[in-house]
């Protein structure tokens, strides 16, 4: 009772100091002087029709790498976590029920219309909304989607962390090629830029991106993995 | 507009805080972190929004000239991706140690794993 | 020079690489991870050799090729270049460390730590502050996964309270981010600020994005899941967190207050209040990692002080912030590699370091580092930032800083004792030489930062110093036969001597007669030793080395340098006795505490200027100079043991090894006297509310003298009543200091030879006594006179000459003595020292009585002479003694003309027929006449008179009708001045002792009471967490919201 009290008071007090941020905050009635830059040199400096999509791969690249990272990171922790836990030991997908007919088929109708949307979303990165992790979680809900419905399904480790490993270390070296060949790490213009607009544009943003995309869906995918093997053991 | 999204994402955060520190439960508090991050994403993404304006995708919509006037501010939308993402990492994180947590010591209870103090 | 962008790539890239090894080729994924760790540390290296040989510039690197604040842009620049050295080549030598755990773990783990140092150099290098938000959750993800590699089950939980702790801190951060680049339109560090310090709006941002990062860097009290971590974690990552992370975290604190030095304040609050609050909860620890956390949670506390003081310190900021940093990064790395070698986790576990010498001089070296000691980079930084601060008018945060380090210091070298002293467990199966290897490698690197730091400093490097170097050397001849290092030690001391000479002015030469001469005569008796006797001679050559400095310092850079290495050498001589450990500890600390008094002292003097010479203490601004000479006064007058801060002396004197304790005592002291002497040379006539300084010193002295006589005579134990008397006889030196006129200061240096001659026989004479008794109880002995005939001359004139009777010199000093006060004024103190003088006579009089005469006991009968060696030191003295006697104008005649040069008046004069002064004279030749014919005939009248005298058996003695329940009481000698105890022993009640006692029970009590607080749940840390959020921000907004 007490802590919750406290705890009350606490949030209240720290709902009284963000309070003060949002009356305070006035909208910006145009835009800053990055976001302008942005707004007006994306095009001519890397070819993308998707702001956002520049902003994340070229400009502020660095934070994507240390995204992908992350979810790099957390796949390892999570299989090292599970791996250190010694559950009771059953068989594969034990204790469930084998899913019926219907169901396996129409998710083996689905799953190739899913890793294509999610092809498709991550190829049009620089385009449209959308991206390499939107497109990497599309391709992982396939995973999800055929582990759920095959409980006792499993996935080829050694594809998925090839996968894994391979996309991110052709992302690497395609920042250090940037540094090489063009004006620093990450930089998307160690390809020509391309017509505004079209598929084959905006540099390496697109590379970068399937590379992203494959990276997260195979991150995601091992995730799910390890948890549904943890049940195994 | 923006001022709601704010004034929710701050509840939002506030409510997820305070359900994290009075839930004792592993699973309620990493549900709790949850939804403190989806309202402080929500207020990153109100923090760059203008009124009347469009998403920064310079398209036919958006003419090229023109473009600072018309979109939004696009730097809160590449931040929030990258919280999405981090958020997410932490989470999963978080999911996988209090499964070993539970599969150790039969608890899901924070105030049982003190054997840590002093 | 390559880009530095490249740790980051070379780390990640080698991080995704390892996917592609099989899980089973452990060595090849190790391999990959050890190269890419080298490969990132060269880098680093490379950078911070070109910025320290002026080869570099500050180099910005743009990525994506657009310039910040559209594209992210890190720096190197030589604080950056230095801290990824740091965190590299922690993570190499952590993998290294942790092989072991890393091939159970596999591929992915070696990824994880990849990643944990690719984004701490990322912390270090980024000048973007979303960036900065990126790295940091990766190290937070990074460690949630490196805490796994321990063995430690408690571990897991441990993991899941920093991941609950650190969502907090995130979303802080987060919000705090994204409002300041609403106000700021740039997310570049560079375009922040300057912020005013303000609750709202951009203000309001800033302290999110403040109060968070300086949550990552453990602040007290919210820091008990860090605490949590650095307990179970594997000691090789605990070495990382502590020592990279911390240091890359305080970086990012500081690259963000430095847009708005208007918060600087903040810092430094939450900075003093960690590096205290920390330490006073450690003093409670026994679990060793449980207690470097809280110790690095206070290294890191002291550090954001100096963050928070970056506005005053100037250019000497990153030399003083690095300084601190290094020594704190690599001791505490060291102590927590070293910990993984010790199979438990109580303190007094780390005994088994015993089974490697090395090992111990490593612990040593990482404690001296930590405490700031010269020759490492901890001591020249808070050199500066003490005199920086205390010019401008920071007194108080140097006291606090300075309290702190103190309270570091006690629970550090009371670890340290508990290593040298306590039982090492038997049959010991050896270290890993794995480990061991990284050990000494931090070892070296620990010393290489001292040369750096002492070369980077504008004061002298302490290790550029020949005596130093000399004492250092023998750690190098170790392994070489006691008697040969003691042969290289004696020859040292005369040849530095022999060498110096002619540049001693007389006072310097009497004190460097008794240092190197004098210490050259006791080192004799150390030729009784065999065998290797490892771990003597380092330390005694470290206080020899320091005691030769400290004489010649010109400057008070030298002085203090040498005031600290005379007392670290000498604390790990007094340690070495067996039952030590106590006395030891108690030593070191009021030494430290005296050295921090000083410290303050000279830094007040010297009011910003450096070099500051000793001289110029003279000149020391009116509204200062009290404050210096009271904070100077006490700081030496922890040496001398005057009263109040004696009681470290007599365990410690008492306890040390028999050719120890005249050094400790007869030696050693002199340095405390020397120092009020130059004090008193400069500042004799300060002022305090209009009373001379001078008249409390005195007091004290008397006090001292009457007081710590009166002890000694309650004594049993009979190097305890020496060590006693030494406090009595440092009183009356003090007093004739104190007295400022020219027969007082001549007569303040006849104690100081005398003391050392017959203190240093008198312990030496009792040592000689226990080698064969194996006892320091007097009761226990009697009647050694026939056996042990040569301790008992040494002991008889060593008591002669003590207690001021004719013909030796001590009738001498009496004599000027008495001349001396009657020409001062005082009369109330000088009733005291005359009451001193027969309880002088008492206590001596016990020594020879108890000892030498009365009845032999049955277990003593086949006792032989004291040892060879250490009759020879005893002989020289007294042989020295009776020349002293018959011509003491040999030495004083020109310390008396030295005298002149201060105090013109009142002088002696020195003619064939003896020594004039206003009162009388004293002719010694004629004296040592009449006492030499007045003995002869009483001695044959005794003759005479005993041919006829009976023998009366040793057993012819009845016992009352009682049985003795406590044996000692039956014998005569026990208790022996019973009557006095009843009259005075109300004045020997242990006051000053209880209230020391109280005052560590109270800081005890304290941490026990508050460490509580630190309960282990999660949700409670994290409420901490929100807590330290919310009373900031009541405490900044000034509690109206």
């Amino acid at each position: 009772m007490v802590r919750a009290f406290v705890t009350l008071v606490f949030v209240a007090i720290l709902g009284l100091a963000f309070g003060r941020l949002a009356l305070d905050y006035v909208p910006d009635a145009a835009l800053n002087q990055t976001a302008v830059h942005y707004a007006e040199l994306t095009p001519p400096e890397t070819g993308a029709q998707n702001v956002v999509a520049a902003i994340i791969v070229t400009y502020r690249g660095l934070d994507t790498l240390g995204e992908v990272t992350v979810l790099f990171l957390t796949a390892a922790i999570v299989a090292l976590v599970l791996a250190q836990t010694s559950g009771p030991t059953k068989g594969r997908g034990s204790g469930l029920l084998p899913s019926g007919e219907l169901l396996q088929t129409g998710t083996r109708m689905l799953t190739p219309l899913i890793l294509l949307f999610g092809i498709y979303v991550f190829v049009n990165g620089h385009l449209t909304p959308g991206g390499g992790f939107q497109g990497g979680a599309i391709l992982a809900s396939a995973a999800l989607l055929l582990l759920l419905a095959d409980p006792v399904r499993r996935f080829s480790h050694r594809l998925l962390s090839w996968v894994e490993s391979g996309s991110g270390v052709f992302y690497v070296l395609i920042g250090v090629f940037g540094l090489f060949l063009a004006g620093g790490f990450l930089d998307n213009r160690i390809l020509p830029l391309g017509d505004f607009g079209s598929i084959f544009s905006a540099g390496a943003i697109p590379l970068i991106y399937a590379l992203i995309g494959l990276k997260v869906g195979a991150e995601f995918s091992s995730i799910l993995e390890s948890l549904e093997e943890a049940e195994d053991h | 507009m923006a001022e709601i999204a704010m004034m929710s994402g701050f509840a939002l955060i506030l409510l997820g805080i305070f359900g994290a520190l009075t839930n004792r439960n592993l699973l309620r508090m990493i549900v709790a972190f949850s939804i403190a991050s989806t309202g402080v994403n929500v207020v990153l993404v109100s923090i760059g929004y203008l009124p009347g304006r469009t998403a920064p995708i310079l398209d036919a919509a958006v003419p090229l000239e023109s473009a600072a006037a018309q979109i939004v501010d696009p730097v809160p939308q590449a931040l929030v991706l990258t919280a999405i993402v981090i958020g997410l990492g932490v989470t999963a994180l978080m999911l996988a140690y209090a499964y070993s947590l539970f599969r150790h010591r039969k608890s899901l209870d924070i105030s049982d794993f003190t054997e840590l103090k002093w | 020079m390559v880009s530095p962008i490249l740790i980051i790539a070379i780390g990640l890239g080698a991080a995704f690489l390892l996917g592609f090894v099989n899980e089973d080729r452990k060595g090849i994924a190790f391999a990959l991870t050890l190269a890419a760790l080298a490969a990132m540390s060269l880098i680093a290296l490379g950078w911070t050799l070109a910025f320290a040989a002026g080869n570099a510039q500050t180099a910005d690197i743009l990525t994506a090729g657009f310039p910040p604040p559209f594209a992210i842009n890190l720096r190197m620049g030589p604080a950056e270049a230095a801290l990824s050295l740091l965190v590299a080549a922690t993570g190499f030598l952590s993998a290294i460390y942790m092989r072991d755990a890393l091939y159970r773990h596999g591929r992915r783990a070696m990824a994880v730590l990849l990643v944990a140092i690719m984004a701490l150099t990322g912390i270090v290098m980024t000048r973007d502050i979303f960036n900065l938000f990126v790295f940091f959750e990766l190290i937070v993800i990074a460690t949630g996964g490196l805490v796994l590699l321990s063995e430690d089950r408690r571990a897991l939980a441990a993991g899941f309270k920093y991941l609950v702790v650190a969502q907090v801190i995130s979303i802080m951060l987060l919000i705090g981010i994204a409002f300041v680049y609403h106000a700021m339109g740039s997310l570049n560090i560079d375009d922040i600020g300057p912020v005013a310090l303000g609750f709202s709006g951009a203000g309001l941002a800033l302290f999110l994005v403040l109060v968070a990062l300086f949550l990552e860097l453990k602040p007290f009290p919210a820091n008990g899941w860090a605490l949590d971590i650095y307990e179970s974690a594997h000691p090789g990552f605990s070495a990382i967190f502590s020592a990279a992370s911390g240091s890359a975290a305080l970086f990012a604190a500081d690259k963000v207050l430095a847009t708005s030095p208007a918060w600087l304040p903040l810092a430094t609050a939450i900075g003093i209040i960690t590096f205290i609050g920390a330490n006073i909860l450690a003093l409670r620890q026994n679990n060793d990692r449980r207690l470097l956390g809280y110790s690095s949670v206070a290294q890191i506390g002291l550090l954001l002080t100096i963050v928070g003081q970056r506005d005053l310190l100037g250019d000497s900021y990153l030399f003083i912030a690095g300084g601190v940093l290094v020594a704190h990064a690599i001791a505490k790395a060291g102590l927590f590699w070293m910990s993984g070698l010790v199979g438990h986790r109580d303190l007094k576990d780390w005994a088994v370091l015993r089974a490697n010498p090395v090992l111990i001089f490593a612990f040593a070296t990482f404690v001296a580092m930590l405490v700031g000691l010269p020759p490492f980079p901890g001591f020249y930084a808070k050199w500066d930032l003490a005199h920086i601060l205390m010019a401008g008018d920071r007194a108080w945060l140097v006291a606090l800083i300075l309290i702190g380090a103190l309270i570091e210091a006690g629970y550090l070298f009371r670890w340290f004792g508990f290593a040298t002293k306590r039982e090492a467990p038997e049959g010991f199966p050896g270290f890993s030489v794995n480990k061991m290897g990284i050990v000494f490698v931090t070892l070296l690197a620990g010393w290489t930062s001292g040369w750096i730091w002492g070369d980077l400093s504008a004061n002298p490097n302490v290790l550029s110093m020949v005596p130093v170097l000399f004492a250092l050397a023998f750690l190098v001849l170790e392994p070489l036969p006691a008697r040969i290092k003691n042969l290289i030690a004696i020859a040292g001391l005369v040849g530095w001597f022999v060498f110096r000479y002619p540049a001693y002015d007389p006072l310097q030469l009497v004190f460097a007669i008794i240092i190197l001469v004098g210490g050259a005569v006791i080192f004799l008796a150390s030729f009784n030793w065999q065998g290797r006797r490892l771990g003597f001679y380092p330390p005694a050559m470290l206080m020899y080395a320091g005691l030769a400095m400290l004489i010649e310092a010109e400057t008070s850079f030298t002085f203090f340098a040498s005031w600290e290495i005379l007392t670290l050498g000498s604390y790990f001589l007094i340690l070495r006795g067996k039952m030590s450990e106590p006395h030891a500890l108690s030593y070191i600390a009021f030494s430290l505490g005296g050295a921090f008094a000083i410290l303050a002292g000279f830094a007040l003097a010297a009011n910003g200027t450096q070099p500051f010479e000793m001289a110029a203490l003279a000149d020391v601004a009116q509204t200062a100079a009290p404050y210096v000479f009271i904070l100077l006064a006490v700081g030496f007058m922890t040496k001398t043991a005057s009263i109040g801060l004696h009681i470290w002396l007599p365990g410690a004197h008492a306890e040390a090894e028999t050719d120890v304790s005249p050094m400790v005592s007869g030696i050693l002291l002199k340095a405390g006297l020397f120092g009020l002497w130059v004090l008193l040379m400069h500042m004799g006539q300060t002022q305090f509310y209009g009373i001379n300084l001078t008249y409390f010193l005195v007091w004290i002295g008397a006090i001292s003298a009457f007081l710590g006589g009166l002890m000694a005579i309650f004594q049993e134990d009979a190097k305890r009543l020496l060590a006693y008397s030494s406090i009595s006889q440092m009183g009356y030196a003090l007093f004739s200091l104190a007295l400022m006129n020219h027969l007082g200061w001549l007569l303040a240096l006849m104690f100081v030879i005398n003391h050392y001659v017959y203190k240093s026989m008198l312990f030496l004479a009792v040592g000689g006594v226990y080698a064969r008794t194996h006892t320091k109880l007097m009761y226990k002995m009697g009647g050694l006179i026939t056996l042990m005939p040569f301790s008992f001359v040494s002991v008889l004139i060593g008591i002669i000459a003590m207690s001021g009777v004719p013909p030796l010199s001590g009738f001498g000093g009496r004599w000027v003595f008495y001349n001396a006060i009657m020409t001062a004024d005082m009369r109330l103190p000088i009733i005291l020292i005359f009451l001193s003088g027969p309880i002088g006579f008492l206590y001596l009089f016990r020594l020879i009585h108890s000892i030498f005469l009365g009845q032999l006991k049955d277990e003593h009968r086949k006792l032989k002479e004291a040892p060879f060696w250490l009759l020879v030191p005893q002989m020289i003295f007294v042989l020295f003694l009776l020349a002293f006697a018959v011509v003491p104008g040999l030495i004083l005649r020109r310390v008396d003309a030295y005298i002149s040069t201060f105090f013109p008046e009142g002088g002696l004069e020195w003619t064939s027929g003896g020594i004039i002064s206003e009162f009388g004279y004293w002719n010694p030749v004629a004296i040592m006449l009449v006492i030499g014919v007045i003995f002869v005939s009483v001695f044959l009248l005794l003759l005479w008179m005993n041919h006829d005298a009976q023998k009366v058996k040793q057993f012819n003695i009845g016992f009352a009708g009682e049985r003795p329940y406590r044996p000692e009481t039956t014998h005569f000698a026990w208790n022996f001045f019973a009557p006095y105890r009843k009259a005075m022993g109300f004045l020997v009640l242990p006051v000053v002792t209880t209230f020391w006692n109280a005052v560590t029970d109270v800081l005890h009590e304290t941490a026990d009471f508050a460490r509580k607080f630190y309960t282990g749940n999660g949700q409670t840390y994290a409420l901490q967490a929100l807590g330290f959020v919310v009373v900031l921000f009541l405490i900044g907004s000034g509690g109206t919201p």
